[in-house]
């Protein structure tokens, strides 16, 4: 169940600044990773990219969700003697 | 040969081959010699399978001369995507330079389908390097070169199962099978003006398919009609022990014209973006569409639908070529943004994904009980008609861009349907899509074929010299 249908609070929404924050923290991930290997204008391009997925993730993360409020599709634990068999 | 078999849909030629009026044999000469000689002038061929396309035909052929008949497919010529393994020696480089060498010992479920329903496998299709799930951003993404629409050579097929939608547009092979996990049937469905079939997700097994985001790909057929994707998906749908995702449900596909009316639901933000000239075609189908059922406006209550569903995509991709990405490989690929924009993806986290993943319950609900009140959801088939080579396309699997009905269909895992509506810029392909409830590619596709009996688009071919 969703918290919206629960009646639950909307998140405060989050400020320009904390994104740009973000934004730089995962980027400097990402450039202490795998930097050596770009050239400054790739590295720009996953700058870009970087700011797209947090845009992304800040739009996810806005959604209040309940706590039973499941993975989709569900973990099932496995057996090999029920498992299907070809 | 008397009959020409080129741009004739797999029903009629099923009717030809069954009635021993068109040889298996002769269809696969015909078939091959096309995609010898007109494959490399859209860079649509990555392998042609002569040796093994001859004996399937010339077993199809002795077959039906004892009686033994199979079904619609048997002896027709198909194509695959080559990211659906073939054994046999047979290379499947997933499009890409650094597995162009690759080898598998056996078939894809989906080609192992084929084979048993009598289709013959001719060549391996043209498609974007890892199915475009490194963000890919322009046309030349791909080791065998940009693969270019039959209706005109200086735009794209669309992607990534490029070669499948040109091979079906130029008459190279009468169906072909693409895969899909953000728009890679519907794209060059559209670009290349031939019907695509996105099946619900688990309606096909992907044993021996290439993954690249296990709870979005999809296996579909590309075809001149929607009734010939309805053959198509019949003989390959269906469980699979080797794919555990495969729904028990089985899927017959009904081809009878049913007297009925449509409720048809046009999704709003379905039509932010759209071009001029794509607008102006989806105006004159809705006129259509309203001589066979209602036409009404429906909405989806706000959520991140694009956000959730890309959040997806970036994480599974990352992790389901790791090792590439990891060691550097991705420098190997065709496309320069391939090079690079992989890394990104390290920017996405776990708690995120796990989010997005929660949300994508809500998503199939919400999407679901939209489906009490329409049969199926109808929007353009693409923002615009296709890119020019040297452009940059507006995609929805990637950046910030809307694709409403990409992402409910291929977020919540539903059906979606793309057919040809006309001519746009420069001549090319109009198109339309359908989307259905989960499991319901039966009304889907009886809407696509509701729609082609009343217009003739899907019978209009490019000029394609042999």
């Amino acid at each position: 169940m969703a918290d919206r249908e629960a009646g639950g609070a909307q998140p405060p929404a989050a400020s320009p600044d904390s994104a740009a924050a973000e934004v730089a923290a995962l980027f400097a991930l990402v450039s202490a990773r795998y930097g050596g290997r770009l050239d400054a204008r790739q590295l720009e391009g996953v700058r870009k990219a970087i700011e797209a997925i947090v845009e992304q993730a800040r739009a996810v993360r806005a959604v209040r969700l309940g706590n039973a409020d499941e993975p989709y599709p569900t973990f099932r634990p496995y057996r090999a003697d029920e498992a299907p068999r070809p | 040969m008397s009959l020409d078999p080129v741009f004739m849909p797999v029903r009629q030629l099923a009717e030809h081959v069954r009635a021993r009026r068109l040889s298996p044999v002769a269809l696969s000469e015909t078939f091959l010699a096309r995609l010898e000689k007109i494959g490399p002038r859209y860079n649509a061929v990555v392998t042609v399978t002569r040796e093994r396309a001859m004996a399937a035909a010339q077993q199809a052929e002795d077959e039906i001369a004892a009686g033994r008949y199979r079904g619609p497919l048997h002896g027709i010529p198909y194509g695959a995507k080559d990211l659906l393994a073939t054994g046999g020696g047979i290379p499947t480089t997933w499009g890409a330079a650094p597995f162009r060498e690759q080898r598998f010992s056996e078939d894809a479920t989906v080609i192992r389908r084929l084979e048993a329903a009598g289709a013959v496998l001719c060549a391996k299709l043209a498609m974007i390097e890892l199915a475009g799930g490194m963000g890919y951003r322009q046309p030349l993404a791909s080791f065998t070169g940009p693969c270019l629409t039959p209706w005109n050579r200086e735009a794209w097929s669309g992607g990534s199962s490029s070669g499948s939608g040109a091979a079906v547009s130029a008459g190279l092979v009468p169906f072909a099978i693409g895969s899909e996990t953000w728009g890679s049937i519907l794209s060059p469905g559209g670009n290349c003006g031939v019907a695509g079939l996105r099946p619900s997700y688990g309606r096909v097994s992907r044993h021996g398919a290439m993954a690249l985001c296990w709870t979005l790909d999809k296996l579909g057929p590309l075809a001149l009609t929607a009734d010939d994707c309805g053959l198509v998906l019949e003989a390959i749908a269906g469980a699979d022990p080797a794919d555990p995702t495969t729904s028990p449900r089985i899927f017959r596909y009904e081809s009878t014209p049913v007297a009925r009316r449509f409720r048809f639901g046009v999704l709003a933000g379905a039509l932010d973006g759209v071009s001029d000239d794509m607008r102006a075609a989806y105006d004159r189908s809705l006129e259509v569409l309203r001589e066979l059922g209602s036409v009404e406006d429906a909405a989806l209550p706000e959520l991140p639908w694009e956000a959730t569903t890309r959040i997806i995509l970036q994480a599974e991709a990352a992790s389901a070529f790791e090792d590439l990405i990891e060691s550097g490989g991705i420098a190997g690929l065709t496309a320069p943004e391939d090079h690079f924009l992989p890394y990104a993806r390290d920017a996405v986290l776990a708690k995120d994904y796990v989010k997005a993943m929660r949300i994508r319950s809500l998503m199939a609900r919400e999407a679901d009980r939209l489906f009490e009140r329409y049969d199926v959801l109808v929007a353009p088939g693409r923002l615009a008609v296709a890119t020019a080579l040297d452009q940059e396309f507006r995609g929805g699997m990637r950046g910030t861009a809307r694709d409403i009905m990409g992402a409910v269909g291929n977020g919540a895992g539903l059906p979606g349907l793309i057919v040809p509506n006309g001519f746009g810029d420069r001549g090319l392909p109009t198109s339309l899509q359908f989307l259905g409830r989960a499991w319901e590619e039966n009304t889907l596709i009886a809407a696509g074929r509701a729609y082609q009996a009343r217009t003739d688009w899907h019978t209009q071919h490019p000029a394609v010299e042999a």
